[in-house]
């Protein structure tokens, strides 16, 4: 799963431009259908693969795709790019990043020397809207032949194992799922699990700007139950009081009973508790009403729909550096699997 | 071009962070032994790589450049595998958030810069971070980290060499090593049949932290011209033209009253009798290069200083343009073959 994860992790996806991550997903799939398996796409741009079982209830299994990025708004005479955010993006964490381009052009955002800055520039967070992108152009000419109004960028960043078990890349959020569904896809398919489910696994589009998405793919699928497997927001580091850390990496699968958009299906969510307890798998409640994902759109849909999350721990989520515990992956693979192949 | 990049890749790829130069010893060493007919070290980490010119009671021009890059020094181990630290120079903390660095114990490990989502940090807070609310994620545990990482082991950015669009470079300690580079290919290129001088570079320890390695490792050269070379802010976005150079237009001479005026005057004059690229720029009191040091070592000399544009100073992503470097390496050569400065 490391090595998928890694092609998935750099692969460029930000929300609305997730063909590249599709098609690695869809190559993966293909080697090792399981058996009477369906895979299609969708017009509302999610990947899907059925894999029946009659008169069983639907289960959907649920990851996003798309990653945060930026889109050129504009371009300056100097060649410089202004640019917005694709997603939720703290801009503390943009001064003197890299960036790359659809294409692959390098760039990086630009930070106007400290020496220069006024206390109270130095001082002051920046704003997005302040910022800009270099992309070694030094006209608006060069630049135009560079790139576009309406271009992608994404984080450039590389995947880096690091200290006990942690691993750091860009888009973690929401990879580690797709990698997560794609493994258990396999399993299935080698015939190492079996499923008491007519199951579903959607790669959804689109959830970091406006979960539309998974609001199609519940539509098209009508799923009696979800799992939505994630990335969660923690902050787990020196300085954090302890509610505020909301979950630690290391610790196992995170299990929600409520988010700022979600509260999950009670029983359900005690069931996934009670099977991982049963199989020893290791878990932790999110400690915090904090963060949202597709769950809230899937559980709104037409025919109402059982959802849990499953998530992983993430440290500086939405920036260059997105940190999860590989642990934890395999925490969640495990309680996935052990609700796919149904305890009672 | 190609040797400066593979020069500045050489450079780069050097850890030097201020009062950790000597480390560089071996990288220095294998970049200059065809280059110099003699290389020393210092006491404060600085290198002194003499070149002759082979001619009886030849003047002495010593050219400086630093070795040495902003970063940090571990303070504290804490729980988790959490370090704090403090800043070694003039760190630009504003883009230390999420940022990657290399940590250098025992062995180099890998390291965060931490940062916490807006909606887990206190109330309010509307400034960039203090350093000292900041730490190194480690992902290792205390005890594990303890045989790693000792207090005062420094830390530096870890961004590799990257190219981009025209002939732009970007990676961090580009300030001052794109002088260094500078430095080193014009002594490459240089035939010394040419060489007025008996060439002294002196690349540099602690300049960002108070200008001190080139005060000492020029101290006993003693001179008789002195040209120091640094990075200078490039024009940018909301950066005022008059305190900035432009990239691509060539290294720049540096009018200053810290620095020799008939010196700075005829290397002026040389560059533009021999049609050399170059700008100027002034800057009326204070250089904060080395010219300082150099200034005040020993009997004190005469001194000039070369600049070369450099965006987003101090920052992992500092870019320059390798034309600039190679203009730096020209004007470099035409002094050194230029009697009577």
């Amino acid at each position: 799963m490391k090595e998928l994860l890694k092609e998935l992790s750099l692969a460029f996806g930000p929300s609305g431009c997730e063909d590249e991550v599709r098609d690695i997903i869809e190559k993966y799939i293909k080697v090792a259908m399981p058996k009477g398996a369906e895979l299609f796409s969708h017009k509302s741009g999610g990947l899907f693969l059925h894999i029946p079982n009659e008169n069983k209830p639907k289960m959907m299994i649920c990851a996003h795709m798309d990653e945060v990025g930026f889109m050129v708004t504009g371009i300056k005479d100097n060649g410089l790019l202004h640019f917005g955010c694709v997603g939720g993006i703290d801009p503390i964490v943009l001064t003197s990043k890299r960036v790359i381009s659809e294409k692959g052009l390098c760039g990086s955002i630009i930070a106007k020397p400290v020496h220069l800055l006024s206390p109270e520039e130095r001082d002051k967070r920046p704003k997005i809207e302040n910022m800009l992108i270099d992309i070694g152009a030094d006209s608006k000419e060069e630049a135009s032949n560079l790139t576009f109004v309406g271009e992608y960028f994404t984080f450039d960043s590389d995947y880096i194992e690091y200290g006990d078990g942690f691993v750091k890349c860009k888009a973690l959020d929401d990879r580690l799922g797709c990698a997560i569904m794609c493994k258990a896809i396999r399993e299935i398919a080698k015939g190492n699990i079996t499923s008491e489910y007519d199951l579903y696994f959607a790669f959804t589009c689109r959830e970091e700007v406006s979960f539309s998405g998974a609001i199609g793919a519940t539509e098209l699928i009508k799923p009696d139950y979800a799992i939505v497997i994630e990335s969660k927001a923690v902050a787990d580091v020196c300085g954090v009081s302890e509610r505020k850390k909301v979950c630690d990496l290391g610790k196992g699968a995170i299990v929600s009973f409520a988010d700022l958009g979600t509260i999950y299906d009670k029983d359900f969510t005690r069931y996934i508790m009670d099977l991982c307890d049963k199989n020893e798998i290791e878990y932790q409640v999110h400690r915090m009403v904090s963060g949202g994902n597709d769950s809230r759109h899937i559980q709104l849909g037409a025919c109402g729909c059982r959802v849990g999350l499953l998530s992983a721990a993430s440290r500086y989520i939405h920036s260059p550096s997105d940190v999860v515990h590989y642990d934890d992956l395999d925490a969640i693979y495990k309680a996935l699997t052990a609700v796919i192949k149904g305890g009672n | 071009m190609e040797n400066i990049k593979k020069t500045l890749v050489a450079l780069c790829s050097q850890m030097s962070v201020s009062g950790y130069e000597y480390l560089a010893e071996k990288a220095i060493r294998e970049l200059c032994a065809d280059i110099f007919d003699e290389i020393k070290t210092d006491p404060m980490g600085s290198y002194v790589l003499i070149k002759r010119c082979k001619k009886e009671n030849a003047p002495k021009l010593l050219i400086d450049g630093h070795l040495d890059t902003v970063g940090m020094m571990v303070t504290d181990i804490k729980k988790d595998g959490f370090l704090s630290v403090v800043n070694i120079g003039g760190l630009d903390t504003r883009v230390l958030p999420a940022t990657e660095v290399t940590v250098y114990g025992k062995e180099e490990i890998y390291g965060l810069v931490t940062s916490t989502p807006p909606h887990l940090r206190k109330q309010g807070a509307d400034s960039v971070p203090a350093l000292k609310e900041l730490y190194i994620d480690t992902g290792y545990s205390k005890e594990e980290l303890e045989k790693i990482v000792k207090i005062g082991d420094p830390v530096g950015y870890r961004y590799k060499l990257t190219e981009m669009n025209g002939g732009y470079v970007t990676t961090s300690g580009l300030d001052d090593k794109a002088c260094v580079c500078g430095i080193i290919e014009a002594m490459r290129e240089i035939d010394v049949n040419d060489l007025k001088y008996d060439i002294y570079v002196t690349i540099s320890a602690q300049e960002e932290t108070g200008k001190n390695g080139s005060a000492r490792a020029s101290f006993g050269i003693d001179p008789d011209i002195a040209i120091i070379t640094d990075v200078n802010f490039a024009s940018g976005d909301g950066t005022p033209d008059y305190e900035c150079i432009k990239c691509k237009d060539g290294c720049s001479v540096d009018i200053s009253s810290l620095t020799d005026k008939d010196l700075t005057r005829n290397i002026i004059k040389l560059l533009n009798k021999k049609g050399i690229k170059h700008q100027i720029i002034c800057e009326p009191s204070r250089t904060y290069t080395n010219n300082e040091g150099v200034l005040v070592s020993g009997q004190g000399t005469r001194t000039a200083v070369l600049s070369v544009p450099l965006k987003n100073m101090h920052t992992p992503c500092e870019t320059v343009n390798l034309e600039d470097i190679k203009s730096l390496a020209q004007v470099i050569c035409a002094i050194a073959c230029e009697e009577n400065l």
